[in-house]
């Protein structure tokens, strides 16, 4: 939040007297952007040629985020590294294989049951005559990714299905990304390491960087970690397990007093997580390259949730270039951006959720 | 609201050994050259292990990591060798299988021993003379000197001619060596990690997201910070040479399945303590050994949190134990 309100005053004093920003560097006691911005919608759609739609369900605790490219798609890639996936197309997304462009992703809680919404958004395409043409029809490339939030409100008869993603493909616009307690994210939850109880609320998140040459690279993501949710910057837990005292619990120190270990030993199921993003960068790359993109966009997961990539948690990140940036810019860098606006989406997530009954979100514990 | 400050060790205890070798039953030599700044380390599992790996890092200097995969059929390693020389360096192996199958260690097939050992190596040619490289004869030697004692960090080995924070180039880097840590649970699991840190980002260190080791301002003073020089703009130019490659071991019995997760969990550590990390210039690999001395289900998602924890700790230690050279100072140079 620091870097963020140090690069908001920077752009306040780039508009107000139009010179470099040089006085804003000197003051920066992180890492603030130097000269890098965080445009004015910091959000995915800051990324030219990205829309997103979500919708939620009636009750409000599960729904669905569908990032749809506009016009024709674009090359995407794929990290899966948690240990309890649910995905739907992330075959077709490896470098080997033929297909090279993506229409849409679909994000989705309802565990394996709302995969069922990419059948929605492909529907929605197909109408719009949107797809891969193999002549005899336009077939849309939609992958997709769920998360497990069965355990919230009503969610266990109450999943996300082909009407979801249909109206969130429907919805989809340019505007700053909704965050918080919405779509896919409605349901998502934090910081299951310490017990029954001690969750708080995750959601969707999204955060975006803008380079001085034009080059964007943002993140969406929808948070529903096994782990607590750290601030990289800091080292500190923002969201997670919470102690009695309501105090945060740790993992980090759950982990080491062998707390963990004992309590799994007793209820050894742990699968009710998942962490799902995606990240899009205005750049122009091969699918090799955006693969890459994705892979290293997953060390934001590794920085910003402890643990990450458990047996418990699908996560999964997908990664889009729509390239409409005409400026060339090397892959690791791109990667390495890309890691950091996840982390902020991750932090995002959970600062602006907000708290269902039982399950307090950041926002309630300043109170 | 009280949050909870830093994550210091509640019952895990840091072995009296905090090396790779608190496993029993793992072994580490190292040979360093005398010629330039360059060596190898080798891992001896003399009783074999079950084993694993992870190639994160898009430009990768390995030898035998395909028969790590769980659906092949070697379900055991005996070593793992790790080498400065980029791919010259994987010429090391020869010797560890030279000195292991003069003992009968390995795959046993007819009256032959077969020693599998996979290995890495990371890219040093830029240091010093660029035609002297670790051979056959460094990991014959680095085997011989496998002991289990505490395993010596910084400066040695395959991490003699390690650096890191090469973002801006070589004349603002800084000298990176070994590392190694080890944490037990009181219920007798053991999770221990070595690492060659030589990559082209920062050390961070988790715990306060501050530098540990990195681009060096201009006037040699404090540390740039390679996340503000990229977002300061696209570096120009050849972005350095690179590769942090390990070994994280456990006394856990895992499946071969589980080995191999287990090294993706723990290139977590890599992600944590290390900006940027896994870049296209960025042969990262990590290698898991399980020797199963410990019986019982293993708990993948400790054991995996763990790893990653100690890997990270391990990178820093690379930073810290590591001797300057000359124009490349390390963290004690700084103090």
């Amino acid at each position: 939040m620091k870097r963020l309100a140090l690069s908001l005053t920077c752009a306040a004093i780039l508009s107000a007297v139009l010179k470099p920003c040089a006085a804003c560097v000197a003051v920066a006691k992180s890492f603030s952007p130097a000269i890098a911005q965080t445009p004015a919608n910091a959000t995915l759609t800051a990324v030219d040629g990205i829309k997103v739609g979500s919708v939620t369900l009636p009750g409000g605790t599960t729904g669905c985020t569908v990032i749809l490219v506009d016009g024709e798609g674009v090359p995407g890639g794929v990290s899966q590294r948690g240990g309890a996936p649910g995905t739907r197309e992330t075959d077709l997304l490896s470098p080997l294989n033929m297909v090279d462009k993506v229409n849409a992703v679909v994000l989705s809680g309802g565990s394996a049951f709302g995969l069922d919404a990419a059948t929605g958004t492909s529907k929605w395409l197909e109408e719009h005559n949107i797809g891969w043409d193999v002549r005899i029809a336009k077939v849309p490339i939609v992958p997709a990714a769920i998360l497990f939030d069965l355990p919230i409100g009503q969610n266990a008869k109450n999943h996300p299905g082909a009407d979801c993603g249909y109206k969130a493909v429907a919805a989809a616009t340019t505007d700053p990304v909704a965050m918080g307690t919405i779509g896919a994210g409605a349901g998502a939850t934090v910081g299951k390491m310490g017990g029954p109880g001690t969750s708080m609320k995750g959601g969707l998140g999204s955060a975006a960087m803008r380079m001085p040459d034009g080059l964007v690279v943002a993140a969406i993501v929808a948070v529903n970690a096994a782990g607590d949710i750290v601030d990289p910057d800091t080292g500190k837990v923002i969201a997670g397990a919470r102690a009695a005292d309501g105090s945060f619990a740790d993992a980090r120190t759950l982990l080491r007093s062998g707390a963990l270990m004992r309590r799994r030993a007793a209820t050894p199921r742990a699968v009710e997580n998942t962490t799902i993003g995606l990240v899009a960068t205005n750049a122009k790359l091969t699918k090799a390259e955006v693969s890459r993109m994705a892979l290293m966009a997953d060390d934001g997961y590794a920085r910003a949730i402890f643990p990450s990539h458990t047996m418990g948690d699908g996560d999964t990140v997908f990664s889009l270039a729509t390239g409409r940036w005409n400026g060339t810019a090397d892959v690791s860098l791109i990667g390495a951006l890309a890691a950091d606006a996840m982390a902020k989406a991750l932090v995002q997530a959970v600062t602006q959720a907000t708290g269902l009954p039982n399950i307090p979100a950041v926002r309630d514990l300043r109170k | 609201m009280n949050v909870a400050q830093g994550f210091s060790p509640a019952i895990a205890q840091t072995p009296a050994n905090a090396t790779l070798t608190a496993v029993p039953g793992i072994k580490v030599g190292h040979h360093t050259l005398t010629e330039r700044p360059t060596g190898c380390t080798v891992v001896l599992i003399e009783s074999g292990a079950t084993a694993g790996v992870d190639v994160r890092g898009a430009a990768p200097a390995t030898r035998d990591t395909d028969l790590l995969s769980p659906s092949k059929m070697v379900e055991q390693i005996f070593g793992v060798a790790l080498s400065g020389g980029s791919l010259f360096g994987l010429a090391t192996v020869d010797g560890v299988l030279r000195h292991l199958e003069a003992r009968n260690i390995g795959i046993v097939y007819g009256n032959r021993h077969i020693p599998i050992v996979p290995g890495a190596s990371i890219f040093d040619l830029g240091v010093g003379d660029a035609s002297v490289r670790p051979t056959a004869d460094c990991g014959y030697r680095a085997a011989q000197a496998a002991t289990d004692a505490p395993v010596k960090e910084g400066s040695v080995g395959a991490g003699a001619g390690a650096t890191l924070g090469k973002i801006s180039g070589m004349a603002r880097a800084m000298k990176s060596g070994v590392g190694t840590a080890a944490i037990a649970m009181p219920d007798g699991l053991i999770v221990a990690a070595l690492v060659i840190a030589n990559p082209l980002g920062d050390v961070i260190d988790p715990a306060t997201g501050a530098i540990v080791a990195g681009v060096r301002n201009a006037n040699g003073r404090g540390f740039a910070d390679a996340r503000k020089i990229v977002r300061a703009g696209t570096p120009r130019g050849r972005l350095g040479d690179n590769s942090t490659i390990g070994v994280i071991a456990t006394n856990a019995k895992l499946t071969k399945a589980q080995a191999s997760y287990l090294a993706q969990l723990t290139d977590d550590g890599y992600a944590r303590a290390i900006w940027p990390i896994h870049t296209m210039v960025d042969g990262d690999t990590v290698f898991a050994i399980a020797t199963g001395s410990k019986p019982g289900d293993p708990d993948m998602i400790a054991i995996g949190a763990l790893a990653a924890d100690v890997m990270a700790t391990a990178v820093i230690r690379a930073a810290t134990q590591a001797t300057g050279l000359p124009s490349l100072p390390a963290v004690r140079d700084l103090k």
